[in-house]
């Protein structure tokens, strides 16, 4: 088991109808590492990440998490899903539960585990994301950067091995994402195995071990962002890196 | 005929009387019909055979009119052994004629939920039951709080249907005293400010729910 890397694609293929969204996906991540996916929008990034949850079912190839293969039934998926955490474009936190209750529902409900404990983890990683003053809020009453950071709480208190994230800065007004971004870098520097699609290079230059970009469902390129942002090999990354910085 | 005051007061506590028997029925039926309609939606949703068969089920429901349940429960059902009293068929038939109609008002509700929140809970490991319990129900409470309301009162507004199998409800005892006196608008006009009294209270506790739920939302 510690051999094995957190989360290995092999020849994954996915279609929705007739488009095919992931053309044989290679993919291995190793744990701790921390990766960087990218591409333009429909390039299939986004459907990579949820197929490692199964938030989306792959079609054809394998996909391993922890080295157990992802399979259709419900007790194999629900197990994986202890131990992937993740993190929204759109937050998705839940409207009519406070903050905490946000980040306490799954401790006390799936997890059993008794409330003061429950909402002494929740307090101890919404300090974590320098956000505890704010327990007793509804999301509504939130700032879009407070509540991603109370999003990324709420998946820390399973206390996942691996946290992916989908364009978790996207949505956010410019002068928020900094914060967010901090609590990501500060995650990343902790260990954390992530898989970030994003946009944000600057985050990828700091804590990207390496750089996954993606066009029509293929992974065109991976290298480290040194090697990636300075001398992209693919003219389609260039083309896209260009664009980026326009 | 003039409006005898003195005589209408007279018959208030025998028509309260009443009053209680269709609050109990109205009460319980709210409940059975949000009960039973909520199985019928979960069911509906719970894949692609069972929404065509429950899309069904529910339409019957609403198509056929519920004096005609009522009639066909209370007098039909004991030809094959089963024998029940009429007040338990009043609400059982009420709880299921409206059941389909809060099928449908539940859909609505749910189909304005983000289906984002499904997915957040599915990311958090939380099983289908716990997610229709504590992430589905109360967003969709919220969602329909007013037509919910409607309906309640629906439900009480049809009470005077069980007065055909004999249940003791209100309007059917307004009209025993007007058999018996010939006087037939003091005790309707009874019975229906009791009724009045009765919506108001209803919509009040459906207009607090929603201010309750809708809490969450201000800032």
């Amino acid at each position: 088991m510690a051999g094995d890397p957190a989360v290995q694609f092999v020849a994954v293929d996915k279609w929705y109808g007739s488009f095919q969204v992931l053309r044989g996906i290679d993919l291995s991540v190793g744990r701790g590492e921390r990766i960087v996916i990218c591409g333009p929008s429909g390039s299939g990034k986004s459907t990579l990440i949820r197929c490692i949850n199964g938030l989306e079912r792959h079609g054809a190839g394998r996909i391993l998490v922890n080295g157990t293969e992802i399979t259709g039934q419900s007790r194999t998926i629900h197990a994986l899903r202890q131990d992937v955490g993740m993190v929204f474009q759109h937050f998705n936190l839940f409207p009519h539960l406070t903050v905490i209750g946000n980040c306490t529902l799954a401790l006390t409900k799936s997890r059993k585990i008794g409330g003061k404990e429950a909402r002494d983890i929740a307090m101890h990683y919404l300090a974590r994301v320098r956000i505890p003053e704010q327990a007793d809020k509804y999301p509504a009453q939130l700032s879009g950067g407070q509540q991603q950071r109370v999003a990324i709480a709420r998946a820390l208190c399973l206390n996942p091995k691996i946290m992916l994230f989908d364009e978790p800065t996207s949505a956010l007004d410019p002068e928020m994402i900094r914060e967010v971004l901090d609590v990501m870098v500060s995650l990343a520097q902790d260990g954390m195995t992530m898989l970030c699609v994003t946009h944000e290079m600057g985050f990828a230059k700091t804590v990207a071990d390496r750089v996954v970009f993606m066009d029509q469902g293929l992974i065109v390129e991976q290298a480290p962002p040194e090697d990636f942002f300075a001398n992209p090999r693919e003219e389609r990354s260039r083309h896209f890196l260009r664009q980026l910085l326009n | 005929m003039q409006f005898d005051t003195a005589y209408a007061l007279e018959t208030v506590p025998i028509i309260l009387q009443a009053a209680g028997t269709t609050i109990g029925v109205a009460v319980a039926s709210c409940f059975g019909a949000a009960l039973l309609g909520f199985a019928w939606e979960i069911l509906r949703r719970s894949g692609r055979i069972m929404s065509y068969v429950m899309r069904f089920v529910i339409d019957c429901i609403r198509s056929t009119p519920v004096l005609a349940q009522i009639y066909f429960i209370y007098f039909v059902l004991p030809y094959y052994g089963i024998r029940l009293p009429a007040l338990l068929v009043g609400i059982l038939c009420l709880s299921f004629y409206y059941s389909g109609y809060l099928a449908e008002v539940f859909r609505a509700g749910i189909d304005m939920i983000h289906h984002g929140q499904m997915e957040a809970a599915k990311a958090l490991g939380l099983s289908r039951r716990h997610t229709i319990a504590f992430i589905i129900a109360p967003q969709m409470l919220r969602n329909i709080a007013a037509p919910l309301g409607n309906y309640f009162v629906s439900i009480l507004k049809a009470t005077p249907y069980l007065a055909v199998i004999a249940v003791p409800e209100m309007l059917g005892s307004a009209l025993d005293i007007a058999a018996e006196t010939f006087r037939y608008a003091e005790p309707l006009f009874v019975s229906a400010v009791i009724f009045l009294g009765l919506a108001f209270v209803i919509s009040q506790l459906v207009a607090q729910m929603e201010r309750r739920l809708m809490a969450s939302h201000r800032r």
